[in-house]
């Protein structure tokens, strides 16, 4: 076991170095060139530009680049194009919200992902069966800035509630359950609207698993024994489902970062995923290296996690 | 496994039953409102420093904490604020052949003194070989008259050399001039330690050609020198300021000369790399005599100078002898200023927050604080708006009328101080043709695209200033949208109906590409139109948006476009040299078109030079009108900046001209609604106010 | 017919006509292809029915659905009707085009690593792995800032970066099928390996495959209104449903027609996709009925 975690995680390690060296690449080599001064201005020397690229070293060869910039981003003094601060600070303050914000998308899926998936299957083939597959379908072919702005515009429309950013601003609040509710309320519809794929693709993994292992002969031996339907599901056939279920949160990880950067804009919630846009539309190197590198980590890293922890759960499996 | 089922059915229940609630709750937030206003803006400031900043985000924010020392009133005319009163003056400079020289013109204007009225002339001075005027007004004519008056003979002429070094500039001149002390430099200038340019005594060309050859021993690299116009007299204005009395940051420390000694410092210097410098690169030296005292002397009669002092004043006790990156970590992310508010908290990505300032000096703002929330969806502002989350709304074009109708709001609208074109790239030869300019300008409607794209709010633009500033012209008239007009002109020129209906010239069609950015759709709405007015007359436009970073890199800054729509914003400057003069057509400039009009060129430098209300107004319009003829850009309009708030959640209560207060509604001004955001209050806290003598409105 | 006679394939047709999801929106499926097919001709030829879709009229600009304009007009007074049945054609070709490009590349990974394994799949297996943590986002944004904003880079983008389902998935069947009798028989008759991979392996993991590249259908068409959301997408003045819900979306609030019909549009024929494909998952695959 700790061998091959050692191996994984040094195949990790390789395989983000290299997805940074690519995406590096890729964005040094697009057309446009870190520009911070917003609008056109008429008054920037030359010598201020010319001291701004020596800054962040954009006239030098691009593998220099990438390595004096990979240097700055484990010395913690690699600085934002934009504003100068350091970039694991900018990241870093984005990340509570971010976290927040993920970790209730991740929740809602798997909590509603399992219930629905379950229900399926154990329904399997009859109508309320049918009518959660066409309900699962219909939340993955939703664009999600569709159904966003829909709801955003919906709800203002309707009730008149606030609900963009992370609370409410210049209302009194009555008490502190009060106060704590309207976090509540901002992180909730974001986040469900974020989880929507996620519950229609978990729900789909776990009841096509747990219909694949209600048919095996095992299932059949324990309900020819007398076993009642209840236990057959939840205990045995659900033990085996819990591999998609873990296998499920790895892929989740990129398609919520991914997602995340059109719905923190609707929302106007302080993420990393809108961070990321502006800084490609900036082409803030900095940020986006570390970026890159920090989100590509974080999910090979899930990625390993959820390997270990199906190995944990399911004796049958030998690691490589 | 009762254990399992519970979990797998109630957990979602339990997150159903939390979602309700929170929203319940959400629907029962009192309306009750802080005394504060919320602004919502769409971009983020990057630092808070207002020599440094320029996203409007960063404007916005540091315009409430800082203050210059002048301001523009809420005529967009200049008045005091730091500065309690300010002067000027200037000093003409003679250099005579010897000091008997120079003794002898003192003498003759001495026996003229009658007429040093006319002259505003003050007093004369001899020192060695020099003459030195003092006169009450800026300005050449008088210098020229005396000048001419003294004879060319006795008078040395003054050469200016210019000259790119790279580096060490202070280094290198200082050599030059330890090698060669038999020439006479009276003046130095530096622009960061990478040029200088002197002014020196005697024959400019051969000086500058015993420079060159030094500073070439030198083994500079890309080493320009150049050899600029001479002059008989050095013109130098002076501006005087006295700044108020009692004045202090928000820290408790007072304001002084130093912090404005401080700014021009940083204005200046290179490790700080002041986006704003040029404005004050024709300053020859800032002094402060008194604590409360500036002296500014300046190179050459400069007269959009006086606007540059609206610039926002640093604090000096803070920054002076701290790197830039300090500035980065800790003043940046905390600015202490001495304006209106005082900069408290700045959350990333979601909001600025700022309180009163009880110490101002101007008097303390009503309102407890002011909140910018970063709202980076347009919608999201407007939504915000609408549930009372932002207090105020710019608002689109196509939803203006609905907002006015409406009477639960206020509306106010104003032309905004910028002009939207297309620019035709004159270094094609498609585009060389005067003729198919005004073809083009007379084939685009643009009456009909301020009906439809601003749904009605804005005027048609005639030429480089907006109409609400005092030098523009209003005698220009706009070209009319007249396509049998263009055709003829396009016929004219040689420009012949194709076969596939576009014309054609030599082998050559008349086709072209139109870019524009993303992210406006006003631009993409223009760009289309265009395509479309165009292809009435046998043009074909192919249009291409591009996101804004490789559209400014890849097309703006190298030039390298055919056409392209695009807006300028202009302060209350009426300089056009960055954009319109010659010299500025290089990559990287702003003569973006590569305008070319040596009688243009000439006048802006005039212009720049001329201190006299009356006469700048009228050099401004003929600059205007030969822009405007030359057809360089299709002009297309001004558009009106609209601002809604809700009807009564905002009043003034300002000092009333004759004492006492007055209170009224908000209300327009040409330089904005929230000019008098000082004093604005919430309705409901009324009673913490001062009481007014005579109610108004 | 009793079952027991029938040719896998036509199991597999029988059981999908039963079903009746699958059927109606194979049905839907095969209308919006009609449609698509025939206004993208109709495009093509400059034929503006049933109204010109590029006409830009101010005078009706922003106005609501009506008897004249169906669905309303958009902000420069085209009808929406007819870019959304003129846009369909591009935007259900992104669809397939994109899916066809990441099919290739798909098939191409996934059976040399299936069949080959050892460390040729093991390098390809990692690769696969550190593209599905790539951030797309970024891939888009070069080739179109590159190669230009136009149809054909979009869609070779988006094959480029979703092939990776499509490799795994045909590496387990190449996996198993490698081990199959009749392979087994050949390598022994001394067949070389590609022949075996096109004659024996591939005809069998067709069913899988098909239904990989329907079901892909669907998120190349969001992911092309994605990238028209985020102003990405194809130039002006070419309709696709993107592109009308892009070039309104300033205007939601006071012109919800220009987002809704749209958004609908690219939902239905989503949904429509995916029931479809899904059905034919079920009716291909050999499990038990209740699947």
């Amino acid at each position: 076991m700790t061998s091959f975690i050692i191996r994984r995680l040094l195949i990790t390690l390789v395989l983000v170095f290299f997805i940074s060296i690519v995406s590096f690449f890729i964005i040094t080599l697009t057309p446009g060139s870190p520009y911070p001064w917003g609008e056109l201005d008429p008054k920037i020397s030359q010598t201020v530009k010319d001291n701004f690229r020596k800054q962040f070293h954009l006239d030098e060869p691009i593998w220099k680049q990438y390595y004096l910039n990979m240097r700055g981003l484990f010395s913690g003094d690699l600085r934002s194009v934009k504003d100068g601060r350091p970039v694991l600070e900018r990241i870093g303050e984005r990340l509570p919200a971010t976290l927040a914000l993920n970790v209730c998308a991740i929740v809602i899926s798997l909590s509603f992902g399992l219930l629905i998936g379950v229900y399926s299957a154990r329904n399997a083939g009859r109508w309320p069966d049918v009518t959660l597959s066409v309900l699962s379908f219909a939340m993955l072919a939703l664009p999600s800035f569709w159904v966003s702005y829909l709801v955003v515009i919906g709800i203002t429309d309707w009730f008149g509630t606030p609900l963009l950013g992370t609370s409410s601003y210049g209302t009194v609040f009555p008490n502190a359950a009060s106060q704590f509710l309207d976090y509540a309320w901002h992180l909730a519809l974001p986040a469900s609207l974020l989880a929507l794929g996620g519950i229609a693709a978990q729900s789909r993994y776990i009841r096509a698993s747990m219909i694949e292992t209600l048919n095996e002969d095992y299932i059949r031996t324990a309900r020819a024994k007398g076993l009642d339907e209840e236990t057959v599901s939840y205990k045995h056939a659900l033990r085996n489902s819990i591999r998609p279920l873990i296998t499920g949160i790895g892929g989740l990880l990129p398609a919520l970062i991914g997602g995340s950067i059109i719905i923190e804009s609707i929302f106007a919630y302080p993420g990393i995923g809108r961070l990321g846009y502006q800084a490609v539309l900036e082409r803030d190197y900095p940020t986006l290296i570390a970026l890159n590198f920090i989100t590509a980590a974080l999910v090979l890293l899930g990625n390993l996690l959820a390997d270990i922890l199906y190995a944990a759960v399911d004796p049958r499996v030998r690691l490589e | 496994m009762r254990f399992v089922k519970f979990l797998i059915y109630g957990v979602p229940l339990l997150l159903v039953l939390l979602f309700a609630g929170a929203f319940w709750n959400a629907t029962q937030l009192s309306t009750s409102r802080k005394n504060e206003m919320i602004i919502g803006s769409i971009g983020e400031p990057t630092k808070i420093n207002p020599i440094l900043s320029t996203d409007s985000a960063a404007s916005e924010v540091a315009s409430l904490l800082f203050e210059g020392l002048l301001r523009y009133s809420s005529d967009l005319e200049l008045e005091p604020a730091l500065a309690k009163e300010f002067s000027l003056s200037q000093t003409t400079t003679f250099f005579f052949a010897s000091p008997e020289s120079a003794l002898a013109a003192r003498e003759i204007l001495l026996g003229l003194r009658d007429r040093w009225a006319e002259w505003t002339l003050r007093d004369v001075a001899a020192e060695g070989r020099e003459l030195r005027l003092d006169l009450t007004q800026p300005g050449l004519d008088t210098s020229i008259l005396i000048a001419d008056l003294l004879g060319i003979e006795p008078i040395t002429s003054i050469a200016q050399i210019r000259a790119e070094v790279g580096d060490k500039a202070r280094e290198l001149l200082a050599a030059f001039r330890a090698a060669h002390p038999e020439i006479d430099v009276v003046r130095e200038w530096f622009d960061y330690d990478a040029v200088f340019e002197v002014s020196v005594l005697g024959d400019g060309a051969s000086i500058a050609k015993t420079l060159k050859t030094f500073l070439k021993e030198q083994k500079i690299e890309n080493l320009v020198v150049t050899a600029l116009d001479k002059q008989d007299f050095l013109a130098e204005p002076v501006v005087r300021f006295v700044l108020r009395d009692g004045v202090l940051w928000q820290d408790g420390v007072a304001f002084s000369s130093r912090d404005v000694a401080f700014t021009f410092w940083a204005l200046t210097d290179a490790s700080i790399g002041s986006p704003r410098k040029p404005d004050f690169d024709l300053i020859q030296s800032l002094e402060t005599p008194t604590p409360l005292e500036v002296v500014v002397t300046y190179r050459k009669p400069f007269s959009p100078a006086l606007a540059s002092w609206t610039m926002s004043i640093i604090p000096a006790h803070i920054l002076e002898g701290k790197p830039i990156a300090w500035w980065d970590e800790f003043f940046h992310r905390n600015p202490v200023g001495l304006g209106p508010f005082k900069f408290v908290e700045w959350k990333t990505n979601e909001y600025i927050r700022l309180e009163r300032n009880p110490i101002y000096y101007d008097g303390a703002p009503w309102l407890d604080a002011i909140v910018f929330r970063t709202l980076p969806d347009p919608i999201a502002n407007r939504l915000a708006f609408e549930t009372r989350q932002v207090d105020y709304w710019n608002v689109d074009p196509w939803a203006v009328k609905a907002f006015q109708e409406d009477a639960r709001f206020d509306v106010f609208s104003a032309p905004a101080k910028q002009y939207n074109w297309v620019g035709w790239n004159l270094r094609l030869p498609i585009f060389q043709d005067l003729r198919v300019r005004q073809a083009f300008a007379h084939a685009v409607n643009v009456p009909e695209m301020i009906k439809y794209v601003l749904y009605g709010n804005g005027v048609q633009s005639t030429g480089i200033f907006p109409p609400m500033y005092w030098f523009a012209n209003s005698d220009v008239e706009p070209i009319p949208y007249d396509p049998d007009r263009a055709r003829a002109l396009l016929d004219e020129a040689g420009w012949e109906v194709g076969s596939d209906g576009i014309r054609v010239k030599d082998g050559e069609r008349l086709s072209f590409k139109l870019i524009t950015n993303q992210g406006n759709e006003t631009r993409k709405d223009i760009a289309t139109l265009v395509q479309d007015n165009l292809k009435g007359i046998g043009v074909e436009v192919e249009v291409e948006i591009y996101e804004w970073a490789v559209f400014i890199s890849r097309f703006v800054m190298k030039q390298e476009f055919e056409s392209l729509v695009l807006a300028w914003t202009t302060p209350p400057d009426y300089d056009a040299f960055q954009v319109w003069h010659s010299s500025q057509t290089n990559p990287d400039q702003l003569n973006l078109v590569g305008y070319n009009n040596p009688k243009v060129d000439r006048m802006i430098e005039q212009l720049r030079q001329e201190y006299d209300r009356d006469k700048i107004i009228e050099m401004a319009g003929e600059i205007q009108r030969t822009i405007y003829d030359d057809q360089p850009f299709l002009f297309l309009y001004v558009p009106d900046s609209t601002s809604v708030i809700w009807k009564d959640s905002f009043r003034i209560r300002r000092p009333a001209p004759d004492g006492g207060w007055m209170d009224t509604p908000v209300e327009m001004t040409k330089a904005g609604w929230s000019y008098y955001l000082q004093w604005f209050y919430r309705p409901e806290y009324a009673d913490k106010l001062p009481p007014v003598e005579v109610p108004q409105s | 017919m009793k079952n027991e006679f029938l040719s896998p394939g036509q199991r597999m047709m029988q059981r999908f006509r039963r079903d009746r999801i699958g059927m109606i929106s194979s049905v839907f499926v095969a209308m919006l292809f009609i449609v698509a097919v025939t206004f993208g001709a109709l495009s093509l030829l400059d034929v503006p029915f049933p109204a010109d879709p590029n006409l830009t009229n101010l005078a009706e600009k922003l106005q609501p659905p009506s008897a004249s304009h169906w669905l309303g007009t958009d902000n420069l007074g085209r009808d929406v009707l007819a870019r959304l049945l003129h846009g369909a054609y591009i935007s259900l070709s992104v669809g397939f085009v994109a899916v066809f490009v990441s099919l290739a590349i798909g098939v191409a990974v996934g059976a040399v690593s299936g069949y080959f394994g050892g460390w040729v799949d093991n390098v390809l297996m990692r690769v696969v792995d550190a593209i599905m943590c790539f951030p797309t986002f970024f891939l888009i944004l070069t080739a179109v800032a590159l190669l230009g904003p136009s149809l054909l880079n979009i869609i070779v983008v988006i094959g480029l970066v979703s092939w990776t389902g499509t490799a795994r998935l045909v590496r387990a069947e190449f996996l198993t099928l490698r081990e199959s009798e009749y392979v087994r028989a050949a390598r022994g008759l001394g067949q070389n390996s590609w022949a075996i991979i096109f004659r024996h392996i591939l005809p069998n993991a067709a069913a899988p495959i098909f239904v990989t590249a329907v079901l892909g259908i669907p998120d190349a068409i969001l992911t092309e209104a994605g990238l028209s959301f985020l102003g990405f997408g194809v130039q002006p003045p070419q309709a696709t449903w993107g592109n009308i819900i892009s070039d309104g979306k300033s205007y939601i609030l006071d012109a919800w027609w220009l987002i809704l019909f749209p958004g609908l549009a690219i939902f239905v024929s989503a949904l429509a996709f995916y029931l479809a494909g899904d059905a034919l998952r079920r009716a291909a695959s050999s499990k038990s009925e209740t699947q």
